[in-house]
């Protein structure tokens, strides 16, 4: 993830791409990493299907149900991973609900993580005050647990989570769920400087980025960007040509 | 709060009986207590997510260790022999290492220990400090060892284990004789010694903020903590103003209609043939329902926050009811998520909540149900979180809506404990109550939990029946995960996917529990039972004509257990049912399952 900080140093921004785990079946999986590393994006976030994913909107949530329909588990999509032969030129991120991975068993995950080639953890329903939960295990295995920052986190939090941040921080431009939007509030500038100012590892902004203008408006104020309903869906539509605008506008050297 | 480990354990319920425990040890070295990896991994399926498996060896290889470590699998090991340096550093797991200690020699090396935690053998040691052997602590503290690496064994039982504790401040306790009874583990005394190690009274336990025991916390997004956080601020200062319980009794005298009767059920004692039978009346509340008092409560904590819009959801529509009624009351706004499933079969509350004047929006996403509709809400709370409250319906959710939907149901138990003392002079022997997400049976059960005569049982949906896929019995068939904001017991897949579930009353039809009730579970203190869709329908039509009222779909499966637990039971005991509800919501399912009742 060291990588991350480099490219921050550079001045370039980083667009991470979020992709559900086995939507259209756990073989495309590979098809849409290769896909997406050849497209030029800094990371990958592979989501692992869940019954019940509160944090997110009608796109993800749906392509949820298909995978799980094609009988996706949190281990099927770890041993796919670990199997691949091809070069995986960026840094591979889990997002998952906590309980597939209580059920999995929280060091079992880490560790099979860890073989898969996973760098960092995003468990959306583990607030700060549980990380230990998974911590622990994530950290002797050398992953990050990446936290998330919201528009309603206090200051004090803030303070604390940013202290701990590792790898990147996860900042939501929404109060509310995943999902492409037209609209994005004023006030997210400001929050997204005040997190950047604070932090000590990159700030990504996510949830509802899925057009240009949401890059252009955010830009100066964040290091990178994370998409996920808009990819998800165009890989659902086989359109993912069309998110190729989307990569560029962030990776582009800064435009004049 | 220290550790506890029970070691040493070879038998399936004494597994059990240490689940809340912190670790369980398995021996692999030569000992009457020595079992095989083949039968350390069958055991090991039965400890909980979360609870250490330690391996104890005495000079074994490296290769036989790492091998136990994958089979069984374990997360420790435990050294008590001569092992080199080089091969505790090489375990994969973290390594506690076991010192006996006499001199200042052997605290040394106790020092130099390169394993991530060391045990003090120390039997025989008196902690009350009275005759008997006294370990010197003092041997320890001048080699330095720090206590947050320290496990101390040897000798602890129930009776000593708090002194222990309170003396040497360890990480971790270590008991394996003392938990035994003729050199064999005792499950009695396991939990005796694992509540004596984690703090005497219950009360306490209860009352570790956001858990019980194990279960509980604040497993939401981000996006939802302040409002949690603030929830909890809100709440705790609340229940302690006598202003706000003022206005909160106010409202169930004035408005619910309490305090309900606790009626002698004489048709139905008769027919049973076993203890006097009395219900508690929440049947009568103003809507029929249990739901209300809890309804009551949220609403008036959440205008002191100065929210004025509720989002609820809803399963049988009774809470979904109690909510638009107490908006209406309160002039709030009101958004109701509820299953499409439960629309259909719930109609004549779907109706009711619309006159009310609230919004209802129909989930079709998963089961459509109460467990969608609940996701449905929170996404609704997340999205509005900063004018909005979600008025949760049942003791489920993230901390602090367990204890304070409990809490607003209290006023159930409290009442019945007081009428049956008037009625009877003395506790009821057992008391019943269905539960679905646990919230009537939460508030029934806690003011009794610390009379130990008292036998409490719970009666959940086993739908179908419990060895088919259709019920919803979380507690015969659950296992432990996060849903909702909790840890607690869920019906999930063996990869951690949430399952449907199924009950004829959709009041039940939850494939969770209240994170209290599985710690209640795991302790021991209620029991847990299931009843069928069919057996409901049956104690529907017997209730109805033995006493008058029509119970819901819900209390009814309290209703048929009870009938059960009845003929156990002797003529001069006393029998409580908790009916939580009436049965005018289910007239629809009652008109068509029991269709030509003659
Ligand atoms: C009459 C009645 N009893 C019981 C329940 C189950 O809920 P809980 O377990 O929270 O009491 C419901 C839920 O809708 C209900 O309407």
């Amino acid at each position: 993830m060291n990588r991350l900080s480099v490219l921050k140093e550079n001045g370039e921004k980083a667009f991470v791409a979020y992709i559900m785990a086995g939507d259209g079946g756990l073989d495309r999986l590979k098809e849409q990493v290769q896909y997406l590393q050849e497209a030029g994006v800094t990371a990958i976030e592979v989501g692992i299907p869940f019954s019940d994913p509160v944090a997110d909107g009608p796109t993800i949530e749906a392509a949820g149900d298909r995978a799980l329909k094609e009988g996706v588990t949190l281990e099927k999509v770890l041993n796919e991973m670990a199997g691949w032969t091809f070069e995986v030129k960026v840094p591979l991120l889990i997002m998952t609900y906590l309980n597939p991975v209580i059920k999995f068993g929280v060091e079992r995950f880490a560790k099979q993580a860890k073989s898969a080639g996973v760098s960092a953890v995003i468990i959306p329903d583990l607030p700060y005050e549980h990380r230990q939960l998974a911590e622990t295990y994530l950290k002797k295995e050398d992953m990050a647990l990446v936290q998330l920052v919201t528009l309603t986190t206090t200051e004090k939090r803030l303070d604390a989570i940013l202290q701990e941040a590792e790898g990147f921080v996860y900042a939501v431009t929404v109060t509310g769920i995943t999902g492409a939007r037209d609209e994005m509030s004023n006030d997210v500038r400001t929050f997204m400087r005040r997190v950047r100012e604070k932090s000590p590892v990159p700030v990504y902004a996510g949830f509802g980025i899925s057009k240009t203008h949401h890059v252009d408006l955010l830009r100066d104020d964040v290091d990178g960007f994370i998409v996920g309903s808009a990819i998800v869906q165009a890989f659902y539509e086989d359109k993912i040509e069309d998110i190729k605008p989307l990569i560029e506008a962030v990776t582009a050297p800064n435009p004049v | 709060m220290t550790k506890v480990k029970i070691c040493g354990l070879m038998e399936v319920q004494h597994v059990k009986a240490a689940g809340q425990a912190d670790a369980i040890g398995f021996v692999f070295a030569p000992s009457k207590r020595r079992i095989s990896v083949e039968k350390a991994a069958e055991l090991a399926k039965h400890v909980p997510a979360g609870v250490d498996k330690i391996g104890v060896f005495v000079n074994a290889a490296l290769e036989e260790i790492e091998r136990t470590v994958r089979e069984v699998p374990l997360t420790m090991v435990q050294l008590h022999g001569d092992e080199p340096d080089e091969l505790v550093q090489a375990i994969s797991v973290p390594v506690v290492q076991a010192f006996s200690i006499r001199t200042t020699a052997d605290a040394e090396k106790l020092g130099r220990s390169v394993a991530d935690f060391v045990l003090v053998d120390a039997p025989g040691t008196d902690y009350r400090g009275g005759s008997g052997h006294v370990f010197d602590w003092t041997l320890l503290a001048g080699a330095g060892i720090d206590t947050s690496r320290l496990i101390v064994a040897g000798g602890l039982n129930p009776d000593n284990v708090a002194a222990a504790i309170g003396q040497t401040q360890p990480f971790m306790v270590d008991v394996s004789s003392g938990v035994e009874t003729e050199g064999v583990k005792d499950a009695v005394k396991i939990k005796h010694f694992i509540q004596k190690a984690k703090g005497d009274s219950m009360q306490e336990t209860i009352e570790k903020v956001g858990f019980f025991g194990k279960y509980g916390g604040q497993f939401v997004p981000e996006t939802l903590m302040k409002a949690v956080k603030e929830l909890e601020d809100s709440y705790t200062e609340a229940k302690d103003d006598p202003e706000f319980q003022k206005e909160y009794h106010h409202y169930l005298k004035e408005y619910v209609g309490r305090e309900q009767p606790l009626t002698y059920a004489k048709r139905l004692t008769e027919a049973w043939g076993g203890p006097k039978v009395y219900l508690k009346r929440e049947d009568l509340n103003h809507t029929g329902a249990h739901k209300i008092n809890n309804a009551i409560g949220q609403a008036l904590l959440a205008m002191r926050m100065g929210k004025r819009k509720i989002v609820a959801e809803t399963g049988a529509g009774q809470h979904g009811v109690a909510t638009a009624t107490v908006c209406a009351l309160f002039d709030l706004d009101c958004v109701i998520f509820m299953g499409e499933e439960d629309i259909k079969r719930q109609q004549l509350n779907v109706f009711r909540m619309k006159l009310l004047g609230a919004r209802v929006e129909s989930v079709t996403k998963g089961s459509a149900t109460l467990k969608d509709a609940v996701n449905e809400a929170l996404r609704y709370w997340v999205t509005n979180v900063e004018d909005t409250h979600y008025l949760i319906g049942s003791a489920l959710g993230p901390h602090p809506f367990p204890t304070m939907v409990r809490d607003f149901q209290s006023v159930i138990g409290e009442e019945t404990k007081r009428q049956i003392v008037e009625h009877e002079g003395r506790l009821p022997d057992t008391i019943l109550a269905c539960v679905g997400g646990g919230s009537n049976a939460i508030g029934m059960f806690y003011p009794f939990l610390k009379d130990e005569s008292v036998r409490l049982i719970g009666v959940e949906a086993a739908g179908e029946g419990t060895e088919t896929e259709k019920h919803a019995a979380t507690m015969t068939k659950g296992t432990e995960g996060v849903l909702h904001g909790a840890f607690m017991k869920l019906l999930q897949s063996d990869s951690g996917q949430v399952l449907e579930a199924h009950s004829v009353s959709a009041g039940l039809d939850y494939p969770g529990i209240g994170p209290e009730h599985a710690y209640l579970a795991d302790i021991g203190r209620v029991e847990y039972k299931a009843i069928t869709d069919a057996e409901a329908l049956e104690a529907v039509i017997s209730f109805s004509r033995l006493e008058g009222i029509i119970p819901a779909l819900e209390t009814a499966h309290a209703i048929s257990q009870a009938e059960k637990t009845a003929k156990e039971m002797n003529k001069d005991e006393i029998l409580v049912i908790c009916v939580s509800g009436r049965g005018d919501k289910d007239m629809a399912t009652y008109a068509e399952k029991l269709e030509g009742l003659a």
